[in-house]
């Protein structure tokens, strides 16, 4: 029984409910410092953390306790180095997100606050669960309060359609998955995680458990053609739930593919399914680009960056599982999934911010009525400009090494796949400079202009901290590589069992 | 037994505090004596009573079910004296014949024998029909009167021609003789019509489609206390009535007439559901809503186990709790604005958080949302029945997939708007305030701990 992981757990909702009591605008800080102990305390946690395991995959910081005579199903927590990453990104990032919202007139309510602790508290749970069930309930969790967020803070007159549309496509996608993991669980001795992995399935069964599971995690990536909820929700979403929507939550989806589809149904991935889903994703890589290219609308563009971004992690994922299901355990495309599902993480946060420091200054959206902020403020050109790159993936900045070993791992599966898939990374330039250029530079509105002003503060503390994030993990990616190589060996061993 | 006693007589109090002008305490002895018949219901029966045994007995599943349907009523009650508020002459007799409907469901949790499921069945509706009707004024409650009495009473027809076919074939009445009967042949014609009649009268009874058709009218017309009892206690006793009859009296004939009940089930998914999504008022929706849940119910007749009474105890007290979770709401809202439309609830969350939480618990545990009730009943009938049923597992997934849309657009309603629409200085009662904490308490508790519900209720 371990208190650290008791206490990273249950201080966020702890937390979150004591800021839906204090109905007071200071609860924002204490929201906000709440976000910060949670942090410190990851960090702590990652200070005594074993890299090198002598058993692969083994769990630190376990809770293992009785919950249900009725079903198989315990209270069981533990963290292995995926878990680890996941944590930390989900560390780092709320109190981030949390402090970005701070320049917001009028501030949010407490309520809003509330609702992105009760997230973190959902997405921590996810990310730390060794059970089925709980992996389930977790995963409906954190539905609940970013559709609140969205609904209640979203853009007025659309957000009936956008949010009921978010909604109902995700909520259809996890009952697939409950139908999925029910079905697994009459097949196995029980909701635990080993017991899952040792269910006894014929090929016929593990086809149709993959296909449900899958359906929710290919919605909440999304994968094409899931996607159409997506562009709305990430654009008329408050910029702080684009941001938990993107930078956190779609992970939920990386995680589930790797800690579940992979070992429990790896027969249906070594043949036709995990051949179309592979297509799938590449398609997507392309289609989330091409679209990209043409949009005016800066968060939309963003938004199908990111379907193109997640459609490389889903298939070097697959491709590397297809690579090793012919004999030798190749974990590559699992590093580069989780590599980049960090890196991705902290860009798209720093992207979607940078929108809406431009929504600030220039009052809309639309990238062709932007225009000469550079000139202006310099500081924001140069945060904005490494951001960018990073996404881009350049070398030296943490979008490169993900998107490197992706393409390696696609490359070990099929090169023409591998060719295809790395047009992602000529596509997001084109895209990014063109908003880049669109917003920066040229002449731009005089009269915008000259009311407009370079970065604040609070924009200041939250862009050069992401930037800190984006240069440090493209020079030194190496400890994150160490931290999930163990459990993605374990991972991608257990599929040829 | 000696529960039915009791809020028998505390039913008759009740009546004739009111022939003695005190109608006023109906409510509070009312309350009372639900709360000693509550206590009651855990001891065990008086050795007196066994001699009753061939007709009625107050066994296990009985107590379980008895307990849930008391802690509803009581809750029930607690809210009716502000729903009730503008009946200023005639409380007592709404609240007696609550308890009368209450008497009847009791009867049919321990019944034995037909023609205690018959009398089981009219004591349950007569006291409604009247009920339904109480709202004298209103046009709609009168419809809802008339309606659900014809409707009624033509099912009670059905189910008498039922009874007549099988002690035709069975030569009696008793649940067990038919039980041996059926076991021994499976193949008589007069037993499986009689069967067949019988479903037919009860799925009429727990509006299970297309034998809903009154439902929606009459929970709409209804006052919305009569129509939440309705919802929650009639239908725990009519569900278990139905649900007792079929496993033990015909479990020896399951095979004629489980498809049947398989084609209900698809009929009633997809059309409470489909109507459910059109509806453009709160109260009606909730009326498809639950014939909706219904259909989630009787997959319980597949993959039958030792724990199938337990789970439709669960799902059936979850489902209550729920529903008295959100008609509180409905009640409130609807005394301000004379209305149940969807845009009355505009911005509730701003001047009625508590209510606006308790409503949205609710219906997010109506929708089978985890870390509630619901979730956790869908989840063990779901699991029970998907190995011999993975079809209609899958339906009832699309279903709830439907379902989701509608139960949203009343959350919606009240949370998204960016200000309140009610302009009123009237606040909730603390009474009320504490049944909606109970209310979202519970359904959490039992989400959160499923064993709890066990444990509480004595199994």
């Amino acid at each position: 029984m371990s208190y650290l992981l008791l206490t990273l757990l249950l201080l966020p909702l702890v937390g979150s409910a004591l800021v839906f009591a204090w109905k007071n605008p200071a609860s924002k800080f204490l929201a906000l410092g709440i976000a910060f102990a949670q942090m410190f305390l990851t960090f702590y946690m990652l200070s005594s953390f074993d890299f090198k395991p002598t058993v692969d995959g083994v769990l630190q910081y376990e809770i293992n306790y009785p919950w249900s005579n009725y079903i198989k199903s315990n209270l069981h927590f533990g963290i292995d180095g995926m878990s680890m990453l996941m944590v930390l990104l989900t560390n780092i990032l709320t109190p981030i997100i949390i402090l970005s919202s701070f320049n917001e007139k009028p501030g949010y309510r407490n309520s809003f606050y509330g609702l992105i602790l009760l997230m973190q508290f959902g997405l921590l749970g996810l990310f730390t669960s060794l059970d089925g069930l709980l992996f389930y309930i977790f995963w409906e969790i954190t539905l609940i309060p970013i559709w609140l967020i969205a609904g209640i803070w979203g853009q007025e007159n659309k957000k009936i359609q956008f949010t009921t549309r978010f909604f109902v496509f995700t909520f259809v996608g996890s009952l697939f998955m409950l139908i999925g993991l029910i079905y697994l669980y009459t097949h196995s001795a029980s909701f635990a995680l080993t017991d899952l992995y040792n269910a006894d399935l014929t090929s016929g069964a593990q086809t149709v458990i993959f296909w449900f599971i899958f359906f929710a995690f290919a919605v909440k990536l999304p994968i094409f053609p899931f996607h159409t909820w997506q562009a709305d929700t990430y654009t008329y979403s408050p910029t702080q739930g684009s941001m938990l929507l993107s930078g956190i939550m779609l992970k939920m989806a990386v995680y589930g593919m790797l800690r579940y589809l992979l070992p429990i149904t790896p027969e249906p991935i070594f043949g036709l399914s995990g051949k179309i889903v592979l297509v799938l994703a590449i398609i997507g890589v392309v289609h989330g680009a091409l679209i990209a290219i043409v949009q005016n609308d800066s968060k939309r563009i963003i938004a199908y960056s990111s379907l193109s971004h997640v459609g490389l992690i889903t298939a070097g994922i697959i491709a590397s599982a297809m690579v090793t299901m012919n004999g030798t355990v190749v974990t590559t495309g699992g590093e580069g999934a989780l590599v980049q599902s960090f890196a991705h993480g902290i860009n798209v946060v720093g992207l979607f911010y940078c929108a809406d420091i431009l929504y600030k200054r220039f009052k809309t959206r639309d990238i062709r009525q932007m225009g000469g902020l550079a000139k202006i403020a310099p500081r924001f050109a140069v945060f904005f400009l490494i951001i960018l790159l990073g996404s881009i993936a350049l070398p030296l900045t943490n979008g490169f090494v993900g998107e490197f070993i992706l393409i390696k791992s696609i490359f070990e599966y099929s090169k023409i796949a591998a060719v295809i898939a790395g047009l992602t990374m000529i596509f997001s330039a084109v895209y990014l400079f063109r908003f880049y250029g669109k917003a920066m530079f040229g002449e731009g509105d005089e009269a915008v202009l000259a009311s407009a002003t370079d970065v604040n503060a609070v924009e200041f503390t939250v862009l050069a901290s992401l930037v800190v994030f984006v240069i440090l993990l493209g020079i030194f990616p190496q400890p994150i590589i160490e931290m999930v190589s163990s459990s993605l060996k374990f991972i991608y061993t257990s599929m040829l069992n | 037994m000696s529960v039915l006693i009791i809020i028998f007589l505390t039913a008759l109090v009740a009546l004739f505090a009111g022939v003695f002008q005190q109608g006023k305490f109906s409510r509070y002895i009312s309350i009372l004596g639900l709360m000693v018949a509550f206590y009651v219901s855990f001891l065990s029966e008086a050795a007196f009573f066994s001699q009753y045994q061939n007709m009625y007995e107050f066994g296990a599943n009985a107590a379980l079910f008895t307990k849930i349907t008391i802690v509803v009523t009581i809750l029930l009650f607690f809210i009716a004296g502000f729903a009730f508020s503008n009946h200023r002459s005639h409380q007592s007799e709404l609240y007696a014949l609550m308890l009368f409907s209450l008497c009847g469901g009791i009867i049919l949790f321990g019944y034995q024998n037909l023609v205690t499921l018959f009398l089981g069945i009219e004591i349950l509706s007569i006291p409604l029909y009247v009920l339904a009707g109480s709202n004298k004024t209103d046009l709609r409650s009168n419809e809802a009167s008339i309606k659900y009495f014809l409707m009624g009473a033509f099912a009670t027809g059905f189910l008498l021609f039922g009874v007549a076919l099988i002690y035709g074939s069975t030569g009696s009445f008793d649940l067990y003789t038919i039980h041996a009967f059926a076991v021994k042949n499976p193949k008589d014609l007069m037993l499986i019509l009689g069967a067949v009649l019988m479903l037919v009268a009860l799925a009429f009874k727990v509006s299970l489609a297309p034998f809903h058709m009154w439902s929606p009218d009459v929970y709409q017309g209804s006052p919305s206390l009569i129509t939440a009892f309705m919802m929650s206690v009639v239908k725990i006793s009519a569900f278990f009535a139905f649900f007792k009859l079929m496993t033990i009296g015909f479990l020896g004939i399951t095979s004629e007439w489980i498809n049947v009940i398989g084609v209900l089930i698809i009929i009633t998914l997809f059309l409470a559901n489909v109507m459910g999504l059109a509806q453009s008022n709160a109260k009606r929706m909730l009326a498809y809503s639950s014939v909706s849940h219904v259909g989630y119910l009787s997959l319980i007749f597949y993959g039958m186990n030792s724990l199938s009474s337990y789970n439709l105890a669960f799902y059936l007290f979850a489902y209550s709790l729920a529903t008295v979770g959100v008609m509180m709401c409905l009640i409130w809202v609807e005394k301000l604005k004379r209305e149940t439309s969807y845009n009355a609830f505009k911005g509730l969350a701003h001047t009625e958080p508590i209510l606006a939480v308790t409503a949205t618990v609710s219906l997010l545990s109506m929708a089978g949302i985890p870390l509630t009730a619901g979730f956790m009943g869908k989840f063990a009938i779901f699991a029970q029945a998907i190995d011999t049923t993975p079809f209609l597992v899958l339906v009832a997934v699309l279903g709830s997939a439907l379902s989701i849309a509608y139960y949203l657009r009343l959350i919606m309603a009240m949370f998204f708007p960016a200000e309140s629409s009610f302009k009123t200085s009237e606040k909730v009662s603390l009474t009320y305030n504490i049944v909606a904490v109970f209310v979202v308490v519970a359904l959490v508790a039992m989400g959160v701990f499923p064993d709890l519900f066990a444990k509480q209720f004595g199994l």
